[in-house]
């Protein structure tokens, strides 16, 4: 390639491909289709599944689905502010490439890297129609669709990531744009159902007729709809249909979107510290450490005031969770035609609202907790304070905990509004050990997740929290074909099986306690 | 060995590799109590894995390092409490204000409320960063930046000091401002150990000088004793009011003078001879002798940056230190001998 335009683009490709983590990555991948297949294999052999092609093509389109979803809002957004959080762009600017050049060598050349391993694939998946239950051209509409989406998404990254300083808040729009992309019209669709069934709106009056149509076409442009008509039986469709030819529309204007707002995105150089979070400018100027937090109480102090937020982070988690139940309540009051709330059903929304916050906001800070010292290279100034790294780890992680685990008081509240439903949800345990075992189960990924997801933040520049949800997502797919396939041969009893994976997390957890140590212990080295 | 005898630093044989590649190499130096000691040496030449071993980052794969009679590995929460360790880049929570970073690392060294609030005063006023004690750093410009990790350093009041390029990218002013307050924390009785660049400014403040190139040392030992050369041999440089042949070869004649040159081109000879088996009168006199008119002679001192250029020379065999045997350490000598 001789153009200058492409010069960026040729090089970022001729590194990709000299890429290590790429050629592991396709390694991995293929290792996972292997690992897919086995357990479908043997489930249609013993008569427990039936189509066990389709089945296995469903597994995987779903699972690059959810990958692409994940690379949205982490490999793509940092595309262009990587560049400006190290101050590189306003270099790359000053050379001959013209902005057009600096999007294609910074993202479509990821894209590209993204296309090769969803192709990559199309071989092996082939091996679905010997299988059975599904024909070629399903496999080829599923692709498509698969590699429009993808299009799509990396120019929507590119967008927020010309238009935002930082690549958290380039992945926080595309994560909500996604997000709304993905399951905002089955909202709005269920939205529209309500108010014509209760005779508040008449669709075929005013704008209503042409808000309808864009539900639609909104609805025919998500993959999700799309994939799901694809992997029914008997699917005659076209390979190319609309959500493919809408999405590389889309995605073609994002980036000319990108490219029109480049100049003027980033002109200025600015320093991308990260900001104070939650925290009222006037008050913190004058703050001090509580006379009683000395020594490593000071660690803790430092981690929930600036980590996990503070009080006033706090204070607006426990808003979110008020928000989240009272939102709760309204769709029950509305949507599900409850004509009283009572408490029973408020004990359980708050039990479960307050863990879902939970788990997010601690999966959100373990990805921070480790990864935000070693990104400003503070990590040597706290390694060289005379205490041990795992008394400095841990005391991090109690001050990020301080900040967040308040947020289960949601939970002993709902449990003493529910007694005697948390009662016999103890006693079915009780006796049901499968119940126990998948209780159990879940606290041990769970933590697996956050060991693992702190581990890749140290490693990783970015998106450490969104290739832990992949990794746990595949693993969690592995497993629960793995039971299935125990169950369905009536070799194992789930209790043995649910002992085996519970080992299995709880070693690879133990596995990723002591790696983050070594690893704290070599990033202050580094540095 | 007291107290007050034992030297700040103390490494003997020390080896350190990353991977394939040899970082030091039998590193063997001291460093006295109160004083300040440069540490210099090319890019890659190992000062900064030798800064981090001593900051107990790194440990050690061979040899013994103690600091303050402490052994770095065993008792490193020790060696922790003495030293304060400044890395060559901004270690900062960039969204804390000056204050509030002060106030943490000082509570994080155990240091009550009251403590606290007379160091952080105290650190502010010596870095000259009171005015700014409210500012959020990330608004700081990099030598105010570089105060502030100063200032970090100091409020635990350590006893050593490490660190590493701290003048790097300071301008003029600010880099006289940092070395003013460097002198100030010797007066203050710590030992500062120091790395740099730039040997001008380390020739002037610096008691003592470690050479390294290669993860080798090359010189460790006071700075008058690196400009006097190895102490056996010195150089002279002769003026006279024109060129007198008979001078140069009186000159020859005199018993243990190794070689008369002439630099340049006008009447002027350097005289290099043993100070053992002649002196600067002798030579004088043999010229007065041999009817030349004098108009200048004066000892050659070696500054730092020749030093340099001439230790750090591809090729250059290793200098072994005299107490980088077995023997209990000793402290450098402070003349010219404490040459490694």
């Amino acid at each position: 390639m001789k153009l200058p335009v492409l010069a960026l683009f040729e090089r970022s490709l001729r590194l990709e491909t000299r890429s290590a983590l790429m050629c592991w990555s396709r390694a991995g991948l293929l290792i996972l289709i292997l690992f897919v297949m086995i357990p479908i294999q043997s489930m249609a052999k013993s008569g427990w599944l039936g189509a066990p092609g389709l089945h296995f093509l469903q597994e995987l389109v779903w699972l690059n689905l959810v990958c692409i979803t994940l690379a949205g809002f982490s490999y793509f957004a940092s595309a262009i502010t990587e560049e400006k959080e190290e101050l590189m762009l306003g270099l790359l600017r000053m050379t001959d490439l013209s902005p057009v050049a600096i999007l294609l060598g910074k993202s479509t050349s990821r894209l590209v890297g993204a296309l090769l391993l969803l192709l990559v694939q199309v071989p092996f998946v082939l091996l679905a129609v010997s299988l059975g239950g599904v024909g070629l051209l399903q496999i080829a509409a599923a692709y498509g669709a698969l590699l429009a989406y993808l299009f799509l998404v990396c120019n929507l990254a590119l967008l927020f990531s010309v238009v935002f300083r930082t690549t958290p808040a380039a992945a926080a729009a595309t994560f909500a744009v996604l997000l709304g992309f993905l399951i905002g019209h089955y909202w709005a669709a269920g939205m529209e159902q309500y108010l014509t069934s209760t005779h508040h709106v008449n669709l075929q009056r005013g704008a209503w007729p042409m808000l309808t149509t864009v539900i639609d076409l909104w609805r025919r442009a998500a993959p999700s709809d799309r994939l799901g008509a694809i992997f029914q039986t008997g699917f005659a469709g076209p390979a190319i249909g609309f959500q493919v030819a809408s999405n590389l529309v889309l995605g073609t204007a994002l980036f000319l979107l990108a490219w029109l707002v480049f100049d003027p995105c980033t002109r200025e150089e600015k320093d991308a510290a990260s900001p104070r979070r939650w925290r009222w400018r006037r008050a913190t100027r004058r703050s001090r450490i509580p006379p009683q937090l000395v020594g490593l109480r000071a660690v803790s102090w430092k981690d929930f005031m600036f980590i996990s937020g503070g009080w006033w982070g706090l204070l607006l988690k426990f808003g979110v969770v008020a928000f989240l139940v009272a939102a709760c309540n309204i769709i029950a009051l509305y949507f599900d035609s409850r004509k009283d709330i009572t408490w029973e059903f408020e004990g359980g929304v708050l039990i479960w609202v307050s863990l879902i916050t939970t788990a997010v906001c601690l999966a959100l800070e373990a990805a921070r907790v480790f990864q935000d010292e070693t990104r400003w290279k503070t990590l040597s100034s706290l390694v060289t304070l005379p205490i041990s790294v795992r008394e400095l780890a841990y005391r991090k992680v109690a001050g990020v905990l301080a900040g967040t685990l308040p947020l289960l008081a949601g939970v002993v509240l709902g449990g003493l509004l529910v007694p005697d439903a948390i009662g016999s949800f103890f006693r079915d345990m009780e006796k049901q050990p499968t119940l126990f075992g998948v209780f159990a189960i879940t606290i041990l990924q769970y933590l697996l997740f956050l060991h693992l997801t702190a581990f890749l933040s140290l490693i990783l520049k970015r998106g450490a929290l969104p290739l832990a949800i992949a990794i746990q997502y595949m693993g969690g797919s592995f497993f629960m074909s793995f039971l299935a396939m125990g169950l369905s041969l009536g070799r194992a009893e789930p209790g043995a099986i649910f002992f085996i994976i519970g080992v299995i997390c709880a070693v690879l957890t133990a596995v990723l306690h002591r790696a983050i140590g070594l690893r704290l212990i070599r990033a202050a080295a580094e540095e | 060995m007291s107290e007050s005898n034992q030297p700040t630093i103390d490494i003997r044989g020390l080896h350190h590799s990353y991977k394939r590649q040899q970082a030091l190499r039998d590193v063997s130096f001291s460093v006295e109590q109160g004083s300040i000691h440069g540490f210099v040496g090319p890019n890659g030449a190992g000062k900064t894995t030798t800064l981090k071993i001593l900051a107990t980052l790194l440990k050690p794969q061979r040899g013994t390092v103690r600091v303050f009679g402490f052994e770095i590995v065993g008792q490193y929460k020790s060696v922790r409490r003495k030293i304060g360790f400044m890395p060559d880049h901004f270690s900062l929570y960039r969204q804390m204000t000056v204050q509030e970073y002060l106030d943490f690392f000082a509570a994080a060294y155990g240091l009550d409320l009251q403590e606290r609030t007379r160091v952080v005063g105290d650190v502010l006023v010596l870095t000259d960063m009171e005015s700014r004690r409210n500012d959020l750093i990330k608004g700081l410009s990099r030598g105010m930046q570089q105060r502030v990790s100063l200032a970090r350093v100091l409020v635990h009041d350590p006893a050593l000091l490490l660190l590493d390029e701290p003048a790097s990218g300071l301008d003029p002013r600010a880099r006289i401002e940092l070395m003013d307050i460097i002198r100030e924390l010797r007066r203050m009785g710590k030992t500062i150990f120091i790395s740099s660049h730039i040997l001008s400014e380390l020739a002037m403040l610096c008691d003592s000088v470690t050479i390294l190139d290669r993860g080798t040392v090359r010189y460790s030992g006071s700075i008058s004793g690196l400009s006097q050369g190895n102490g056996e041999t010195a150089d002279y440089l002769l003026s006279l009011a024109e060129d007198h042949p008979a001078a140069e070869a009186a000159l020859r004649k005199v018993s243990g003078v190794i070689e008369v040159t002439k630099p340049a081109k006008g009447p002027q000879y350097r005289v290099s001879f043993h100070k053992q088996q002649t002196d600067p009168n002798l030579l004088l006199r043999a010229v007065l002798d041999s009817g030349a008119q004098i108009l200048g002679f004066q000892e050659i001192v070696r500054h730092l940056n020749q030093a340099f250029m001439d230790l750090t020379e591809p090729g250059v065999p290793p200098v072994i230190m005299e107490a980088a045997d077995n023997t209990p350490p000793t402290p450098p000598a402070t003349d010219g001998g404490g040459a490694a």
